[in-house]
């Protein structure tokens, strides 16, 4: 099928939002709280775009891209003045929210946001509470953080705001936090995170680090991945896979070749 | 004689209904004890408790305790706790423990009347004996509310006497699920609960999305402050909403249905257990009803004490045991609701009409109300009028009818300012806008809406801009948090208006503040949000001037604000003391037969002293 | 019938143009992207080009817990979607050969992608060491 885009007509997959159409095709619309790795949120609202149909008579909605699935001869426009309106007001109350974030500092400077209208938080931390940590815990299984709390005080906490219990210090959260808030800590073979300790896995040979004992654990347990797999680094299993190689050619091929090539 | 058999068939709950009615025309005299939200808060536990303790030793010939009945709310709930006698219709208000006695001796004894406890009309000062005369009754079309103050909800055959569960008989021996939606399209009934969709389309949605799994919910999470009307009615007639449940989970072809009480309801969820307990053991609810292959059970869901679980993906979601969090509804919950399968939701007040549907007519409910809003709305009326309870009227009732002809008018003499409809989603509405009529559509564009009917009347002592604060921070507080321009925008939004009531706004913060009102109307994710403004909006709007005077003059004409008033002693102060012991910060001081002096520095502006002066001798500036 | 992406070491004479044509092939932002292939010397002029095996019942896939890797059937290569990888590294350390790789410049994790159908390694190898037929 194929939907319009600021004017110009694009193909579109069944059961595709038109965010995915968005970013394929490589218009620029900012959108905080998703990612492909997790289902959308429609959180920050910055991908709201406006849309309407031939077959609905005039009426215009807005609606967040990330959420709204794909129709035949949708048309979609990215910035309208009101949209721009919207994404600025956005970005200056998280300015509020996060005063001290050069992301979202930057993307409100691009919006002609330098300083935020409105009361600052204080004491503010980077959190804009876009959910991506959340929903990647979920999303790999673990489901050790959560959001706690509603409204204004809302924030993203463990159980009980003690040690989370299924943590298993894969960094997943770390990662995908797109105002870099969540912190982490790896001293000599310790991960801290969420006030609770893991023991990185060191690679048998050389020492190098990757992932937690716990993360290895599940993975062993659950995905039927065999247990020796993760006690050497990738560094250690190249080289150790060439020796193992080693073994298995038949150098003569060569003496064959170079035959073959002066011939 | 308990009837113990499965009614499996109309006749035999024709014949239940016979039995009940002869049992109840033994009967001589019924004494109608109010239970509702108001009466018990007024203590009338203590007044039925009494009665049993006088009756245990007194003997009344034919009155015993049998006719005695703790029914739902009655509905003049500012004249609880109200004593009702059948079958003249006697009228008791305000009974206090300590008359008991003089009731059972004079009025069920003797049939005396005690003047003192009947109903004054304030205007004409008047007593009136029974209440049907009252005007705040005879106003009234009570169809939803039908049952509240005559039957015991605990009684299943209180129910089934007036009517109850004929629609259940009716429809799944006679009728089609097609023909049960057409009945329902017809009526034009639109959702109760605020949003008024047609309930009639929304069924047929729900039936036509291919699905092996349905579900029916009845949103009883009422959480507009003021509002009671769904609260009476799951205490005081949950059968009712059983029973259009029943009718609703056929016509869609649902198994499971589920009821979601809010937290804050315990008495609710007590009478609706018991009354899904009673249905159950008559067969109205669960295997084979009325003998047909149709089967339901009825399950009752808690919430945890969020107002955003009123919206219904968040409810969906806290039904689910996930946090309540709303979702965008792209895709309606017609399609993919609870579980992600096709669910119909929708409101007490809805359910409890649609017996009366079934049994009347779809034509007939259509004959009363408006062209685009018909049948009836129940409404909690509450604040500064003379009779503040639960009433209902036909949609198209004006609201100077409600507040003036049924509400008696601003109390105290009084003059009236404003009127909040549609709890925090909506707004005030001034004078000048008092023969509007009230449906789903007129007062919305007036600004307002009125929501699931709550009403708060306001005198000429409140200050708008202190009402915004008002609904505004209980907006900031039940957010849930997720998107943006909900949860920091209001929050930004609520301390603008801190700073209006504080004197410390600029006319630019108000430009801000309808900039930022805009956006966030158009930027959030659900209900709350996008209606969270409106407390300001619709302030601004009609009392722009009360906020220019916050502004520009840093005063506050309604004399509310702290910040901006100030409490001073008058000539006509007579020296009486009265004021001087109730000052908490002894800021008051004077000798008897001279005038008081109030000290300024000292003052908190806590209004205790205007409280209690009889002589008009202290003035708010 | 699906092409093969065929190493011969015997041929590998270890002069690293495969490791070059895989570098600039895979350039984000103007910077060379680290390469999925890498020749390692076992011996005196004996060298193991390593790249991924693309296995039938991949290590990596099963330890992507969000779907990041799959196997892409047309091509019979297994992918990578960097849009869905969230960097956990549980690949890097699953595979059992080292072919899940760390980017350290562009803070990604990569692996050979057949070039999705075109390997360069393949093209630019002098002694046909690396052939896709």
């Amino acid at each position: 099928m194929k939907i319009q885009i600021n004017g110009r007509w694009y193909e579109a997959r069944e059961g595709e939002m038109v965010l995915d159409v968005l970013r394929r095709e490589g218009i620029d619309v900012p959108a905080l709280c998703a990612h492909e790795a997790v289902e959308p949120y429609g959180a920050c609202r910055l991908c709201m775009v406006e849309i309407t149909h031939e077959d609905w008579g005039g009426w215009k909605g807005n609606v967040t891209s990330c959420l709204y699935p794909v129709e035949d001869k949708l048309i979609v426009q990215t910035h309208t003045e009101d949209i721009i309106e919207l994404r600025k007001t956005v970005l200056n109350l998280l300015l509020a929210r996060c005063p001290n974030s050069p992301e979202i500092q930057k993307l409100a400077s691009e919006y002609g946001i330098d300083t935020t209208s409105f009361v600052p938080r204080e004491d503010a931390d980077n959190c804009i509470m876009c959910g991506l940590c959340t929903r990647v815990c979920t999303q790999m299984g673990f489901n050790a953080i959560s959001v706690a709390g509603r409204g204004y005080g809302r924030e993203i906490a463990t159980p009980l705001k003690e040690a989370p219990p299924d943590c298993v210090g894969c960094l997943a959260c770390v990662k995908i936090c797109p105002t870099h808030h969540i912190q982490y800590e790896d001293i000599g073979t310790t991960r801290e995170i969420w006030g609770r300790q893991f023991e990185l896995v060191k690679c048998k040979q050389c020492g190098k680090a990757l992932i937690t004992r716990e993360f290895a654990d599940y993975l062993i347990e659950n995905r039927d991945i065999p247990a020796d797999y993760f006690d050497i680094c990738d560094d250690c299993k190249r080289s150790g896979t060439a020796r193992d190689f080693k073994k298995l050619v038949h150098w003569e091929e060569k003496e064959e070749a170079e035959e073959e090539v002066s011939a | 004689m308990e009837c113990e058999m499965k009614i499996d068939s109309p006749d035999k709950l024709n014949a239940w209904k016979e039995e009940c009615l002869q049992k109840d025309a033994k009967l001589k005299k019924k004494v109608m004890v109010c239970f509702g939200p108001g009466c018990l808060a007024a203590g009338c536990r203590e007044i039925y408790a009494k009665f049993e303790e006088i009756l245990a030793e007194r003997k009344l010939g034919d009155i015993t305790l049998e006719s005695f009945k703790k029914t739902g709310c009655h509905g003049l709930c500012e004249k609880g706790p109200l004593v009702v006698i059948e079958p003249e219709g006697i009228f008791y208000n305000r009974v206090r423990t300590s008359q008991v006695k003089d009731i059972v001796e004079k009025t069920l004894a003797k049939g005396e009347i005690i003047e003192r406890l009947l109903y004054k009309n304030p205007k004409t000062k008047e007593r009136v004996l029974k209440y049907h005369d009252i005007d705040f009754y005879k106003k009234q079309t009570r169809l939803a509310l039908r049952n509240l103050g005559h039957i015991d909800p605990d009684n299943i055959e209180d129910y089934v006497m007036r009517d109850g569960y004929q629609s259940v008989a009716k429809v799944l021996t006679g009728m089609t699920p097609e023909e049960v939606i057409d009945e329902v399209k017809l009526s034009g009934i639109r959702g109760r609960g605020g949003g008024g969709f047609p309930a009639g389309r929304k069924w047929a949605t729900c039936r036509g999305v291919e699905s092996d799994v349905r579900y029916v919910i009845c949103n009883g999470d009422e959480g507009d402050p003021g509002a009671f009307m769904d609260r009476s009615i799951m205490e005081g007639d949950p059968h009712s909403v059983l029973e259009g449940m029943i009718v609703a989970s056929y016509a869609v072809g649902a198994r499971d249905a589920y009821i979601y009480v809010r937290e804050e309801y315990p008495l609710a969820v007590q009478h609706l257990y018991q009354a899904i307990d009673d249905a159950k053991e008559h067969g109205f609810l669960g295997e084979n009803i009325m003998g047909t292959d149709f089967s339901l059970d009825i399950h009752i869901s808690r919430g945890g004490g969020a107002f955003v679980c009123g919206e219904s993906s968040a409810l969906m979601k806290s039904v689910a045991g996930e946090v309540g969090e709303p979702r965008a509804k792209y895709i309606h919950s017609v399609v993919k609701g609870l579980w992600d399968k096709p669910t119909v939701l929708n409101n007490v007040e809805t359910f409890a009409n649609i017996p009366l549907i079934m049994n009347k007519g779809g034509d007939w409910f259509r004959s009363i109300g408006t062209e685009k809003s018909t049948g009836t709305k129940a409404f909690s009326l509450v604040g500064k009028v003379e009779n503040t309870g639960l009433i209902e009227v036909p949609m198209g009732t004006t609201l100077r009818e409600i507040i003036y002809d049924i509400g008696g008018g601003i109390k105290d003499g009084r003059k009236f300012k404003a009127v909040q409809t549609g709890g925090p989603s909506g707004g005030c509405l001034p004078e000048d806008k008092l023969d509007l009529p009230v449906d789903f559509d007129t007062l919305t564009k007036a600004g307002s809406m009125m929501g699931s009917g709550g009403m708060i009347v306001m005198d000429d002592h409140t200050c708008m801009v202190d009402v915004a604060k008002y609904f505004l921070k209980f907006l900031v507080d039940e957010s849930c948090g997720k998107d943006v321009p909900c949860r920091e925008g209001l929050y930004q939004l609520h301390k603008m208006v801190v700073k209006v009531t504080e004197g410390k706004a600029s006319e630019a913060d108000l430009q801000l503040m309808e900039h930022l009102s805009k956006y966030i109307i158009m930027g959030s994710l659900c209900g709350l949000g996008k209606s969270g403004p409106n407390p300001f909006l619709s302030t601004v709007r009609y009392f722009r001037d009360e906020y220019l005077a916050h502004i520009i003059d840093k005063k506050c004409p309604g004399g509310v604000c702290r910040d901006l008033i100030r409490f001073e002693i008058n000539d006509k102060c007579t020296g009486c003391t009265a004021c001087i012991a109730p000052c908490p910060v002894d800021a008051i001081t004077g000798e008897k037969d001279k005038i008081h002096i109030l000290d300024q520095e000292k003052c908190t502006k806590c209004g205790a002293c205007y409280a209690v002066c009889q002589f008009d001798a202290i003035d708010i500036i | 019938m699906t092409k093969r992406f065929l190493i011969r070491p015997a041929l590998c004479i270890g002069c690293r143009t495969c490791e070059l044509a895989c570098s600039l092939t895979h350039q984000e932002n103007k910077k060379p992207g680290r390469s999925r292939i890498y020749p390692i010397a076992v011996g005196r002029e004996q060298w193991v080009p390593i790249a991924c095996l693309q296995c039938d019942d991949p290590a990596c896939v099963k330890s992507c817990l969000v779907d990041a890797l799959r196997l892409n059937e047309e091509l019979g290569y297994i992918e990578l979607l960097q849009e869905r990888c969230i960097k956990c590294r549980a690949c890097v350390a699953a595979c059992p050969f080292g072919c899940s790789l760390i980017d350290e410049e562009q803070e990604i994790i990569v692996k050979c992608d057949l070039c999705e159908g075109n390997p360069a390694c393949a093209r630019f190898c002098p002694t046909k060491a690396l052939e896709y037929k």
